[in-house]
């Protein structure tokens, strides 16, 4: 083993950059927005504001059109009180456009400027008030509301502390998801778990036709989960999937158009996809683990006068419980995570019922462009898969680490 | 004994043939679906298995109006870019993780590892308002994020292989006078191929297959990926099956390549994960 020195560091240099940009920030970014009432299409509330800040660009805009309407309707003004006032406004409000000069963009602004804006502002509203009580203007619609533009101009801190996580512990919606997620997780798993072991031990024992066993095998995992998930929703369909009739025909389901219409039917419809697709994976790394294990244990045993099944609890499993562990791990974190295949196959529906925290974040996040609480229910995510897999972990030993 | 034997080699065959369907037969349904006319998958001939009036229609609009084609195009750009700068990338650290002695070894591998484990999700919102940002969305800059699922799996899996490769035929490079980079790319390259090749198809699957960030940041229809550009085949109100079961026929082919091809290198890259000790 060398010491590492500048030269050596350079070959995890770019690793670490990428790593740092594209996961480690932005899992810390997406925590910080869990403090904030983070709307993106929202004007007020498009930016992490820790305070008061003032949007200068929206300010500049509304000085102008409301100088120029100002200036306009002054001409049919007769009472020299009101023009006064209406001079004083404007050259209040050229002065502060004067102060503001070259300031672009969203940035902070002091407790004072603050106040003086708002005065400014209910100032100005009360003129234009005034003028619209009196004469009948031809900017009397817009003006009132460019006014206020001052005011709205002012973005208030959106900092929300916990209020994000404490709005998710009442959120029923949320508990549906997490209780949906638990449920395809553990259910997918444990068929996959079953049947890959099965499969992986007749594999284990076929002698003909290996080759062409793990090329079948291989082609579920290998295609996108999208593309399977189409697949999948067109054999589920209601009059036309193959796999909906052949559920009518054996008695399954009452009727095939119910499948992926009914709460059950389409938790049961996305557990069998995701089974189908990945239960060969599960089969791959088993028969890894199980190729592993020496003849000569299950010679000795057979000596001894052992049965199949007493074989298979005394030696099969405990020799195998690493590759399961792993395997498992591999495959709960995946489960929990699941995206695309919900997303296309039943985009959460019917009515929520397969609804998961990825599917859920996701609409929050993209549908509803609330960045703020769509990270609280990531976030949750993420705490749940570290459970998981520090469990895991646990269970594995220093096993996965130590290797290395 | 013998007859249990072969009774025993029945019931396996038939196991195995049950399986074999099971795996098979959703691919063979939709290879028939795409021959039929909408008149036959939405009629009477729904569930019929040969095809009244077998037709090429649904490929043609696929591939000619919906331009199923270009996704492909933009699917193997995207895959082969992020694969080679990721095993290339991979490639360096993991030498150096496996070679070299260093404080926060663990850390690093601790981290590695945890990445691969973190929910997509939680990068997708921060790397959407980068990408704004910067005027990076609708382009292949998406390559980039990309490494968030594809590094930390080729790392560990090159880490693997590295560590089987004796390091006695490095220390009498060194002693020639190699310098790290000279060693790494004359010695170690060569002896790590299999494994580098293997990693390498390993990240174009994962590449190939990523789903997430392109339907949130290359909204824009020319930068869907396969799996995208499929999703959106199944709109709310027409779902057309004949046109899906064509496009997923074609965009099932490249992947049926890769299996038929690489499988051993597919397996062995599968099950480096922490199987293999």
């Amino acid at each position: 083993m060398k010491k590492i020195g500048l030269r050596e560091f350079l070959f995890l240099a770019p690793v670490i950059v990428l790593i740092s940009i594209f996961s480690l920030v932005p899992v810390i970014q997406s925590f910080t927005y869990t403090f904030f009432d983070y709307r993106l299409n929202d004007q007020q509330n498009a930016g992490l504001y820790l305070n008061e800040r003032f949007n200068y660009e929206l300010f500049d805009e509304t000085q102008l059109y409301l100088t120029m309407f100002l200036e306009e309707d002054k001409q049919q003004v007769t009472d020299p009180v009101l023009l006064g006032k209406i001079d004083t406004v404007i050259a209040k409000v050229e002065d502060k456009a004067k102060a503001f000069a070259g300031k672009e963009g969203v940035q902070k602004i002091t407790k004072e400027e603050k106040t003086e804006l708002i005065v400014l502002s209910k100032e100005t509203q009360e003129v234009v008030q005034q003028l619209a009580e009196q004469y009948d203007t031809a900017n009397e619609e817009n003006l009132p509301l460019i006014a206020k533009d001052i005011e709205n101009s002012i973005i208030p801190a959106n900092f929300i502390g916990l209020k994000g996580y404490k709005q998710a512990l009442g959120d029923a919606r949320l508990g549906a998801a997490l209780v949906n997620t638990t449920i395809f997780t553990f259910v997918s798993v444990a068929f996959e778990l079953v049947l890959g072991l099965a499969l992986a031990m007749i594999m284990n024992k076929a002698m003909r036709g290996k080759g062409l066993i793990r090329t079948t095998s291989l082609i579920p995992w290998a295609i996108p989960t999208a593309v399977a998930a189409l697949m999948w929703s067109y054999l589920y369909d209601g009059s036309s999937g193959i796999v909906a009739h052949l559920f009518q025909m054996v008695g399954l389901v009452d009727n095939s158009r119910e499948l992926l219409l009914s709460a059950g039917g389409a938790m049961v419809s996305t557990i069998l996809a995701d089974v189908w697709k990945t239960t060969p994976y599960m089969a791959l790394l088993l028969l890894a683990g199980l190729q592993n294990i020496s003849k000569d244990t299950y010679e000795a045993a057979d000596i001894d006068g052992a049965s199949s099944i007493q074989k298979f609890f005394t030696i099969t499993i405990p020799l195998l419980k690493p590759s399961i562990l792993v395997a498992l791990l591999f495959r709960t974190l995946d489960a929990f995570r699941v995206f695309d295949l919900i997303y296309v196959l039943t985009g959460g529906g019917p009515g929520g019922a397969t609804e998961t925290l990825s599917i859920y974040g996701y609409k929050a996040m993209f549908a509803q462009t609330n960045f703020g609480y769509g990270s609280v229910i990531v976030m949750i995510m993420f705490v749940c898969v570290a459970v998981i897999a520090t469990i895991y972990v646990k269970f594995l030993g220093a096993n996965l680490m130590d290797k290395n | 004994m013998d007859t249990t034997s072969k009774k025993m080699k029945w019931i396996v065959g038939f196991l195995i043939a049950i399986y074999l369907f099971a795996m098979f037969f959703p691919f063979l349904w939709i290879l028939i679906t795409s021959f039929k006319t909408s008149g036959e998958i939405y009629g009477d001939g729904a569930f019929r298995f040969i095809p009244d009036n077998p037709t090429l229609q649904n490929f043609i609009t696929v591939i000619v109006d919906k331009g199923i084609l270009g996704a492909i195009k933009t699917s193997l750009i995207v895959s082969f870019t992020t694969t080679i700068y990721i095993v290339l990338v991979a490639t360096f650290a993991a030498y150096a993780i496996s070679r070299f002695d260093f404080k926060g070894k663990n850390v690093l591998l601790g981290i590695i590892l945890a990445v691969s484990m973190f929910p997509q999700m939680i990068v997708v919102g921060p790397v959407y308002n980068l990408f704004q940002d910067l005027g990076w969305t609708n382009s292949y800059a998406i390559i980039l994020p990309y490494s968030t699922i594809t590094l930390p799996m080729a790392v560990w899996i090159l880490v693997t292989h590295f560590n089987q490769i004796p390091l006695a035929l490095e220390e009498s490079a060194k002693m020639d006078g190699a310098t790290p980079v000279q060693t790494l790319f004359k010695i170690v390259f060569p002896l790590a191929a299999p494994g580098v090749f293997t990693t390498a198809i390993i990240v174009f699957i994962a590449a190939w297959n990523e789903f997430l960030l392109t339907i949130t940041i290359n909204s824009n229809k020319s930068y869907h990926t396969v799996p995208v550009a499929i999703s959106f085949l199944r709109t709310q109100f027409e779902i057309l099956w004949g046109e899906v079961a064509a496009a997923t026929t074609i965009v099932t082919i490249p992947t049926l390549l890769i299996v038929l091809f690489f499988q051993k290198q597919i397996v062995s890259g599968l099950t480096s994960g922490g199987v293999k000790e």
